[in-house]
């Protein structure tokens, strides 16, 4: 985190003069709200509809959170099982990286069949998405390990148990962390295309639905004040992440030192 | 029980004709037989890459030999001083220096004594707070070192410990561990690349050849402890150094 004014004020500017050009050539063109809505009516909807959207969002968000959570444990979980054996790693990455290739939207229809309950169908879809970088960096982590060090455990008898709660865990930190920040987009993201596939036969709540209700209706400016909301979530998830990262690392790790 | 007598007699750890070879093919070492008896300073020498990280490594136990045996005397756990400080980035000096104890599960309040003692030992008592990367290179090596007191080892394995130090922070840490040495009656093994500092240090001096190394040659340093820095300026000390030099030249011709 750098506390220099520069980074926050230029983005910032840049990002005022985008929504001023929008708005301008919105109002100059005379384009109708219902192809290319301005960012006034936007936010003024998103004022108008704050009830049902934000109601949306926390569906959404607690199917983003949980499965962010599910990702978590399972990720560190096979990591922790992968660097005890190399039989283990090589019997069962391949179907990590299968599950990671295919795509969502793919078998998210199987997985709504399967589990009858619309609330952990979806959340099984968004753990899909976010639990690839999980385990492929916790992995990494557990094993980039200093060899010095590791001989060092060794020299003085540690037990596994010592080796992987001493040494491995705190080296894996780093790559953790890094691994979270990409996967709390994913979980947000696999949220949205999961409810977006299930459609009506999901939660019937959930943001991508008032964006599916809201294009079906031609409510365009709902339905680009629910994506501002979506896109809102997503950058708050990754400075919280980045946050925690930082709070965890940065006395010791070059990452979390501006 | 063996007598204590025996005991220290007994080389705390030797190696009788060990080789190895790397999985990728290399022959890191030709049959190579050493043995440290307490109270000694062994001193190997010799060209980058013949060996001598290997031979230590081997000596600790951390390797296995091709061929050949390492006996170590029983109840000898050695401590191991890397080429690099080699300290866990996330912990404080003091927790770092705890470490060999925390894994042999001595009691806490035994660990707090010993660390303490250890970290004075090294000039360090007031950094136990600070993280590794507070230190300077000289100070972490330090730390290193007091990481391997603390478990008041009777064999101390050195690779390079002070390769990367400038001139005077080594001359003033080889003074340090002589006089560790001397109090404790250690055996050490230490690996060098300076003819100057083999001298200084060792009792008996290990010349090896190039890869795949072996001990070409062995020098005898008698010279009594305690040995201060005049030693370093005597014509005694300028004869061992050039009969030295000769002797690895002689290695590195063959
Ligand atoms: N893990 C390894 N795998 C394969 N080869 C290795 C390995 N470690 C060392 N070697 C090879 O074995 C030889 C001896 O290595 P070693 O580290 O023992 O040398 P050294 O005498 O300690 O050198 P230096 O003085 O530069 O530290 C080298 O030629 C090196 O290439
Ligand atoms: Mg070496």
């Amino acid at each position: 985190m750098n506390g220099r004014p520069a980074a926050l004020i230029a983005p910032a500017l840049v990002g005022l003069a985008v929504l001023g050009l929008w708005q301008s050539a919105v109002t100059l063109f005379e384009v109708p709200p219902w192809l290319v809505p301005g960012p006034v009516l936007v936010a003024r909807t998103l004022v108008a509809d704050a009830g049902l959207l934000l109601g949306a969002l926390a569906v959404t968000l607690a199917i983003a959170l949980a499965a962010l959570a599910c990702a978590v444990a399972l990720g560190v979980a096979l990591a922790f099982l992968f660097v005890q054996s190399r039989a283990i790693e090589a019997s069962l990455l391949p179907y990590a990286v299968l599950l990671q290739v295919t795509p969502i939207v793919a078998i998210a229809p199987l997985i709504i069949i399967w589990v009858r309950e619309p609330l952990p169908a979806l959340v099984i879809c968004a753990t899909i998405v976010a639990l690839f970088p999980m385990v492929s960096n916790t992995t990494l982590g557990l094993k980039s390990v200093d060899p010095g060090l590791l001989d060092l455990f060794r020299l003085h008898g540690a037990t596994r148990w010592q080796v992987l709660t001493r040494l491995r865990v705190p080296s894996a930190l780093p790559y953790f962390f890094a691994g979270l920040r990409v996967s709390s987009g994913l979980a947000l993201i696999g949220a949205v295309v999961a409810e977006f596939v299930a459609g009506t036969g999901g939660t019937a709540s959930g943001l991508a639905y008032q964006i599916l209700m809201a294009g079906l209706q031609l409510n365009i400016p709902r339905l680009f004040a629910a994506l501002v909301l979506i896109t809102a979530t997503g950058v708050a998830l990754y400075g919280l992440t980045s946050l925690a990262a930082w709070l965890a690392l940065r006395r010791w790790h070059e990452s979390a030192r501006g | 029980m063996i007598p204590a007598q025996a005991d220290s007699q007994a080389p705390l750890v030797s190696l009788s004709g060990v080789s190895l070879t790397y999985p990728n093919g290399v022959r890191a070492l030709a049959p190579a037989s050493l043995s440290v008896r307490a109270g000694e300073f062994v001193s190997v020498i010799g060209p980058s890459g013949c060996g001598k990280s290997t031979l230590l490594r081997l000596a600790a136990g951390l390797l296995l030999p091709a061929e050949g045996a390492v006996a170590r005397s029983p109840g000898c756990r050695p401590a191991f001083v890397f080429q690099s400080p080699t300290l866990m980035p996330w912990a404080s000096v003091s927790r770092n220096v705890a470490l060999p104890l925390e894994l042999e599960k001595v009691p806490m309040a035994e660990v707090r004594k010993r660390v303490e003692e250890a970290l004075h030992r090294v000039g360090l008592s007031e950094f136990g707070d600070a993280l590794p990367r507070e230190l300077s290179g000289g100070m972490q090596m330090r730390a290193s070192i007091a990481r391997a007191l603390v478990t008041q080892p009777r064999l101390l394995l050195m690779d390079e410990p002070f390769g990367a130090l400038d001139e005077i922070t080594r001359a003033r840490l080889d003074r340090e561990l002589l006089r560790l040495w001397h109090a404790r009656t250690l055996g050490v093994l230490f690996v060098t690349h300076s003819l100057y500092e083999a001298v200084f240090l060792s009792t008996r001096i290990l010349v090896m050849s190039p890869r795949p190394g072996r001990i070409a040659a062995e020098l005898v340093v008698d010279e009594p402890a305690p040995r201060e820095e005049d030693f370093r300026v005597s014509p005694r000390f300028a004869r061992l150094c050039a009969h030295l030099q000769d002797e690895m030249t002689r290695a590195g011709a063959e």
